[in-house]
């Protein structure tokens, strides 16, 4: 069977489709569990949250059923999670793939971002449908503007675990230390608060942090009832295209580090 | 032809830059099969790498317009968590094919494994291994114009070896070899020019004898 010559944007895609093909099996298939972690993980986080808030006695967030704020600041801080550690080490886990000249180093890394995209996106709606099944009214008010915050706090992990498939080149300690920042943020980025119940005078305490705009602007197209006054469009866009574009800076510098590892 | 424009490499260690090539221009022909001589750690692996997209110069360009295979070798190519009728799905997806099944049949039946083609590759042995890397190119049918092979045949037992020998001669018309091994005698039988890595360079020898010659000369020392 001869082949007719494709094209690199045609190779990239069939390389990207075989890795899928590995990488699922991997992820999901090593054990039989692999897809119920995938939505008991979150499911379990916001369940113990929302037992400690029954605990202290509140019933509803900035005028939204417990469980449903919960879950709408635990799914994409989970997913944002993911996409960092799963594709920093993406070209690592690959490294005797790139003896074939279609395996560019970067393969490993869309083929990871798809993974957690698609994972989010289903492990999602998968928990709002059985939310709605038991009752709560789950259909987002502004469902476009919740996949742009969603994509765009994704695209923030792509950026910044392009960032650091270059450093981990240099320092094989740097995934210590991303750690090391990943575990505080879980408190620092409007999980299980939001904006409105902050006095408005330490909103710069969180304001930096894209991680927050992005669940407060979820959440401001989730509730009909919750209008963020800190989260930025314009703000969490600079930041993942920032990120983004330094990760490719970096990763065009290395490839042929990252080629020969 | 292969056109080698300007190539350098070289590794960093502690003591500066260790160049393998150093500013290379060269054509090499594609319608004979080609050994490559060296004494270890000239430069021979990185050379097929090189010439198998696995491996980058650090300077300059290596310019093709034929169908060259990936570098097969002892480690090349095959994942060790992957089984290896996995990797031949990866393979086979990477080169474009959407049905894998013949594929992996084909390479099935070639390295004779039996059930650990389903284990993963790490379980393997390097005979093993090497059958199933060799039953990958060989079963893809991908018409190849040059094959790379690095050391391959080193640990093959003898059916492996008749069974490869019969398959290389059946391509011969389509298929040239660019191969390295230390058995000069496995490299007289399929090859008929030579390269000899000297002084960080490339030099070509239409003729094999020449080419084993220079590399006696150069590199043999102990009588």
């Amino acid at each position: 069977m001869a082949q007719q010559k494709r094209s690199s944007l045609q190779i990239t895609k069939d390389t990207v489709h075989a890795l899928l093909m590995r990488e699922l099996k991997t992820r999901f298939g090593s054990s039989k569990l692999g897809y119920f972690w995938a939505i008991a993980e979150p499911v379990a986080q916001a369940s113990i949250l929302a037992i400690i808030m029954t605990i202290i006695g509140k019933s509803s967030l900035a005028g939204v059923p417990v469980a449903l704020f919960l879950i709408s600041g635990v799914m994409p801080f989970k997913a944002f999670n993911k996409t960092v550690t799963q594709l920093s080490v993406g070209i690592s886990s690959n490294t005797a793939l790139f003896a074939y000249r279609q395996v560019s180093p970067i393969d490993p890394i869309l083929t990871r971002l798809v993974i957690e995209l698609a994972t989010f996106f289903i492990v999602y709606m998968i928990i709002l449908g059985v939310m709605a099944w038991l009752g709560l009214d789950v259909w987002p008010q502004d469902l476009l503007a919740l996949i742009s915050a969603s994509l765009l706090l994704l695209l923030l992990g792509f950026g910044i675990a392009l960032c650091m498939s270059s450093a981990l080149l240099y320092w094989q300690d740097a995934n210590k230390l991303l750690g090391m920042v990943m575990t505080p943020m879980f408190f620092i980025s409007g999980i299980f608060f939001c904006a409105t119940m902050v006095p408005a005078k330490y909103w710069y305490l969180f304001a930096w942090n894209p991680i927050f705009h992005a669940i407060e602007l979820s959440r401001d197209a989730f509730f009909a009832s919750y209008t963020t006054p800190v989260g930025s469009w314009g703000y969490l866009a600079l930041t993942s295209l920032s990120f983004v574009t330094v990760g490719l800076m970096l990763y065009r510098v290395n490839r042929i580090r990252f080629a020969t590892l | 032809m292969i056109q080698f424009e300007n190539v350098s490499k070289y590794y960093p260690t502690k003591q500066g830059r260790r160049y393998v090539l150093k500013e290379v221009n060269i054509t090499l022909p594609t319608d004979v099969s080609i050994a490559i001589l060296g004494p270890n750690g000239v430069g021979k692996s990185t050379l097929v790498r090189m010439l198998g997209g696995a491996d980058y110069p650090n300077k300059g360009d290596i310019v093709s317009d034929k169908k060259i295979s990936w570098p097969l070798g002892l480690q090349g190519g095959l994942q060790g968590s992957m089984s290896g009728r996995e990797n031949c799905r990866f393979v086979a997806r990477i080169h474009g094919y959407k049905d894998t099944k013949e594929i992996e049949q084909k390479v099935y039946e070639f390295a004779e494994i039996g059930a650990y083609f389903d284990e993963p590759v790490k379980s393997y042995s390097s005979g093993m291994r090497s059958r199933v890397a060799f039953g990958l190119t060989m079963a893809f049918d991908f018409d190849f114009d040059v094959l790379l092979i690095d050391e391959l045949g080193a640990v093959g037992d003898a059916n492996f070896r008749k069974k490869s020998q019969t398959l290389l001669e059946s391509k011969f018309e389509t298929t040239k070899l660019i191969m390295v091994s230390h058995s000069m005698g496995e490299l007289r039988k399929y090859c008929q020019a030579g390269i000899v890595i000297k002084n960080q360079n490339l030099e070509f020898f239409p003729n094999l004898e020449d080419a084993i010659q220079e590399y006696e000369d150069t590199y043999v020392t102990a009588k």
